[in-house]
């Protein structure tokens, strides 16, 4: 059996990247893609752990997750769409209409 | 047979939210697609009291480790919702009538509702985090509502990156805490802590939990979203998203630090403690040099959160006491925001800007509207005998008793009365501007009736909360010894 630790620092490493990617990407797509990555790295956590403990709960928060992630995508592109139908543009530097 | 019981209200807004579309084929009048909406938020709301008067059903889940239980909490938590979705879809039933997509409109405020809902009675992380998801979800959709408006769809854009963002966050908090203690049952993870202490896996996830549901509410330093969002969304979402999706995140953090995380308390109380002074100064602050009507409430929403945030270092020592206060702080919040929002939205309405200046004059113009705008900034502010005065005392003489034990604890009161004090500053400009300075034009303006309905039901709540007060900290207090089963329901 591989040892738990090799799961988490997989999970932990693409955690980072997405983070890294929300943090430094300005494009909105890219942006949604890495949420996407770090979701996805919790899910290897919870079924990492899911074996670990040989309980099924976090299989099942990891299933749930995974439906979720894919309604928050359609939702998140659509509305991206939008804002490029209105804005001709995804660029997260580009929409300043609203600041302080 | 498993009885479910604790989710009949949800279900009840559910059914009425899918309706309404099918329904809108046959019916094309916003009005009546509203009414059937009120309908259906009405059912829910008898359905939530007749629990309330005769007991509350079983558990879903099994006993010792339960997903779902509609408790007092949740009965409380549950009407606060529902009260401002039946005021939200009030004041839209005009404000909306020339958009299209209007029965989507209403189907997304009541499936929003309903996440929300589900939010309040959930008792597993797992629940939790899908009633924040069919919250969320619904809301980014309400937010982008008005397609063609540049604004709504920046402010759509902004939102749906910080929720996911967010709830990327929480997930991995989630799986972290998942990891340590084997379980995602608040109770589980509570007694698992307490045995086994804290590690770093403990600490990070609190850290990440922190941040996670701290952008749903806006608290500092995770905030920068909501005055972009508050502004480009139409102001009844704007409404429904401050008095409702924010209260949301607090229950959340109500549930997951007095109820899972209390075990370790001592690794938290002073960090939400800061972050609790942090967010009501900032929030004060900024909301100072605002020229917006919807930026300048959405900065003191901030504020208001950290007022809020503040029952929860307080509870390590008082306990039930200061979540009273922070639930009762919530309701009336609720009330008073919300209707803040609608005046805002009634003026819109009527082709009034969003700017302060273009309240000038609006004490002759349209005396209700300008009479309820002072009272919602007066309770705001906190001044008595009004609804937001009676939550701050309690929150206030919380921190005190605190004090006695844990002395910084003070500090947070002095927060308090210090951040309404420099709250009153930007609450009364809007006042002098409305009542002191003359208009352009003395021309009377008429809103539709039932944007009046929704502020005058907004109103009743905020003064009558004020005044009779007893009956309501009753019912707070019984829902904030849910949170403490060691002191028996």
């Amino acid at each position: 059996m591989i040892p738990i630790e090799y799961f988490l620092a997989l999970s932990g490493i693409l955690f980072v990247i997405g983070v890294i990617g929300v943090l430094s990407k300005r494009n909105a797509i890219v942006v949604l893609m890495s949420i996407e990555i770090m979701l996805n790295a919790a899910n290897i956590n919870f079924v990492a752990f899911s074996a670990y403990y040989g309980n099924l709960n976090g299989a099942v928060f990891a299933l749930v997750s995974i439906a979720i992630a894919a309604a928050e995508v359609a939702i998140g592109l659509a509305i991206i769409m939008n804002l490029y139908k209105t804005r001709d543009t995804i660029s997260l530097d580009e929409i300043n209409l609203l600041r302080w | 047979m498993m009885d479910y019981g604790a989710i009949y209200p949800e279900i009840i807004l559910i059914l009425f939210a899918v309706a309404i579309p099918a329904l809108h084929m046959l019916i094309k009048s916003s009005r009546a697609l509203a009414g059937i909406s009120l309908v259906g938020i009405a059912a829910s709301i008898g359905m939530v009291v007749y629990y309330m008067l005769n007991g509350y059903p079983s558990i879903i889940g099994n006993p010792d480790a339960p997903l779902l239980s509609f408790d007092a909490l949740a009965a409380v938590f549950s009407l606060v919702f529902l009260s401002v979705a039946f005021v939200v879809v009030l004041a839209s039933a005009r404000y909306v009538e020339k958009d299209r997509h209007l029965a989507e409109y209403f189907t997304l405020i009541m499936m929003a509702t309903a996440g929300m809902m589900l939010v309040s009675s959930a008792q597993d992380l797992l629940t939790i985090y899908i009633g924040i998801e069919i919250a969320s979800m619904a809301t980014y959709a309400l937010v982008a509502f008005r397609k063609k408006d540049k604004r709504g769809s920046e402010a759509a854009v902004k939102y749906v990156i910080i929720g996911g963002m967010s709830s990327a966050l929480s997930l991995y908090g989630i799986s972290l805490l998942f990891g340590v203690t084997g379980t995602t049952n608040l109770i589980g993870i509570n007694a698992a802590l307490a045995s086994q202490g804290v590690d770093l896996a403990a600490l990070m996830a609190l850290a990440l939990l922190l941040a996670g549901f701290g952008f749903k509410i806006a608290i500092v330093p995770f905030h920068m979203w909501a005055p972009d969002v508050y502004e480009g969304a139409t102001a009844p979402i704007s409404a429904f998203l401050a008095a409702g999706s924010k209260k949301m995140g607090l229950v959340v953090l109500f549930k997951v630090f007095i109820v899972g995380l209390i075990a370790i308390k001592a690794d938290w109380d002073i960090v939400v403690g800061i972050v609790a002074v942090l967010t009501m100064t900032i929030g004060n602050v900024i909301a100072l040099s605002q020229t917006n009507m919807k930026r300048m409430l959405a900065y003191s929403s901030i504020g208001q959160a950290g007022y809020m945030l503040m029952a929860i270092p307080l509870a390590t020592v008082v306990g039930d006491y200061a979540i009273t206060g922070g639930i009762f702080h919530i309701i009336t919040h609720a009330f008073m925001k919300g209707g803040a929002f609608i005046v805002v939205a009634a003026m819109a309405y009527v082709a009034i800007g969003e700017s302060i200046a273009d309240y000038k004059g609006l004490g002759k113009r349209a005396p209700f509207m300008a009479f309820s705008m002072t009272m919602f900034m007066f309770a705001l502010a906190g001044i008595p005998p009004l609804s937001g005065f009676m939550s701050k005392v309690v929150l206030l003489s919380a921190s005190v008793q605190a004090a006695e034990v844990t002395q910084w604890m003070i500090w947070l009161g002095v927060a308090l009365v210090l951040n309404s004090a420099l709250s009153l500053y930007y609450y009364v400009r809007v006042i002098k501007y409305m009542y002191v300075e003359k208009g352009e034009t003395d021309a009377k303006i008429k809103v539709p009736v039932t944007l009046t309905a929704a502020i005058a039901i907004c109103l009743v709540a905020t003064i009558g909360l004020g005044l009779f007060f007893d009956p309501v900290l009753e019912l707070c207090s019984e829902a904030a010894r849910t949170l403490f089963p060691a002191l028996g329901a």
